[in-house]
């Protein structure tokens, strides 16, 4: 049984954030904290959006990984990739229309043999209440596809831990891009708005 | 002041430097001033920069040299702002400026630095501190001299002529391809920082 499902709903604390009152499952934000250190994340790359702003936080608030601030999300990939080029393991979080901004940049790390880790919040299918979403929504797994980046949709919060485990067990062993896109359930409280 | 000159005074104190070379005519003049492990080719337009920037981060015992044209920093001009952020002390960033697109058909296509635009400003409202333009190759040394001497980053604009582009174009191949260098660079850097 993994960690976070070993987290009682009793012990459950909630991380709230900004004006919008986002209320974060913290236990979904201690196993991405816990699986990125497992894996041996040591490097990360963010452009802040609400869906992973509770996981940048928490990363940022706890420190053992480098985390980085960028102005646009290809330019953070790009900044990922050189990390990996000297020996770090990297990550890049972002809204899931950071994919779309990306295309270019992670063609060049498949063909240059430069790989990172992506995990961007939104997919195609579940979750998706709003219109403004529908740009994003159409952009994040396609260019994924189109680039045969291969990603995995979580659906638990109890897989977190081993999906990163292995997502970047395939980033070093295959040195492929590899992503992990994040429905709003898994993240954020059963039933707010949002 | 033309390009090759000052390419070569910069490949001469790099001393195998990790580098980032924007796509362009560049590229072959640092290849055949001396081709180092530690050097990516080519790369993707808006890209030399925030990738000189991840390894300038995640390195930064190490000097991280990119060279940028004003065409290929003008794509992605955000990296400035991240780049004055996070101070990285050992990043260099040199931008050839000869006002076009010179490798692109005619070569004549001009970028907005033509009509006005000074990229070394924009570095400054960005938030950099250590910027220069230069104009001739004597103050290109010394400012480049600066640059390897003291603390960055640094973004230092050379305002150079375009009469490399006959002889440079086509006269060189570059000595690996792209799939290549990703392999070569990320060796090179672990046996690098595995002997300290």
């Amino acid at each position: 049984m993994s960690k976070a499902r070993e987290v009682k709903s009793s012990q459950r604390s909630v991380a709230s954030t900004g004006k919008a009152g986002v209320r974060y499952r913290q236990e979904a934000l201690e196993a991405f904290y816990d699986g990125f250190k497992a894996a041996g994340i040591d490097f990360a790359v963010f452009l802040p959006d609400s869906m992973l702003d509770g996981v940048e936080q928490l990363m940022i608030e706890r420190g053992g990984i480098d985390i980085y601030e960028c102005s646009r999300e290809d330019e953070g990939i790009a900044m990922a990739m050189g990390a990996f080029l000297v020996g770090k393991h990297p990550v890049a979080l972002m809204e899931g229309s950071g994919i779309g901004l990306s295309a270019l940049i992670l063609a060049r790390g498949i063909v240059q043999k430069t790989p990172i880790l992506l995990v961007a919040g939104h997919n195609s299918t579940l979750g998706e209440r709003y219109d403004y979403h529908g740009a994003t929504r159409m952009v994040t797994e396609p260019v994924l596809r189109a680039l045969d980046i291969p990603f995995h949709v979580l659906f638990d919060p109890a897989d977190i831990r081993r999906v990163i485990a292995e997502a970047h067990a395939t980033v070093v062993g295959q040195r492929i891009p590899v992503g992990i896109l994040l429905p709003s359930h898994v993240i954020r409280e059963i039933g707010e708005g949002r | 002041m033309n390009r090759t000159d000052v390419l070569r005074y910069i490949a001469g104190l790099r001393n195998g430097d990790p580098m980032i070379i924007s796509p362009g005519l560049a590229n072959y003049t640092i290849a055949e001033a001396k081709d180092e492990p530690l050097t990516i080719y080519n790369m993707e337009l808006p890209y030399t920069t925030p990738m000189a920037l991840g390894i300038a981060l995640g390195w930064p015992e190490r000097r991280v040299i990119a060279i940028e044209g004003d065409g290929s920093l003008l794509s992605g001009l955000g990296v400035l702002s991240t780049v004055a952020r996070y101070q990285p002390k050992n990043l260099l960033i040199f931008v050839f400026d000869n006002g076009a697109y010179l490798t692109t058909g005619s070569g004549k296509a001009p970028t907005a630095t033509l009509f006005g635009t000074d990229i070394e400003q924009l570095g400054r409202a960005a938030g950099m501190k250590n910027t220069r333009t230069v104009h001739d190759l004597d103050t290109a040394k010394d400012v480049v001299d600066a640059a390897f001497a003291q603390p960055g980053p640094w973004l230092v604009v050379a305002k150079v002529d375009k009469q490399d582009r006959p002889a440079e174009r086509g006269a060189h191949s570059l000595p690996m391809y792209v799939y290549e260098a990703g392999l070569v660079f990320h060796r090179a850097a672990l046996q690098e920082r595995s002997k300290k």
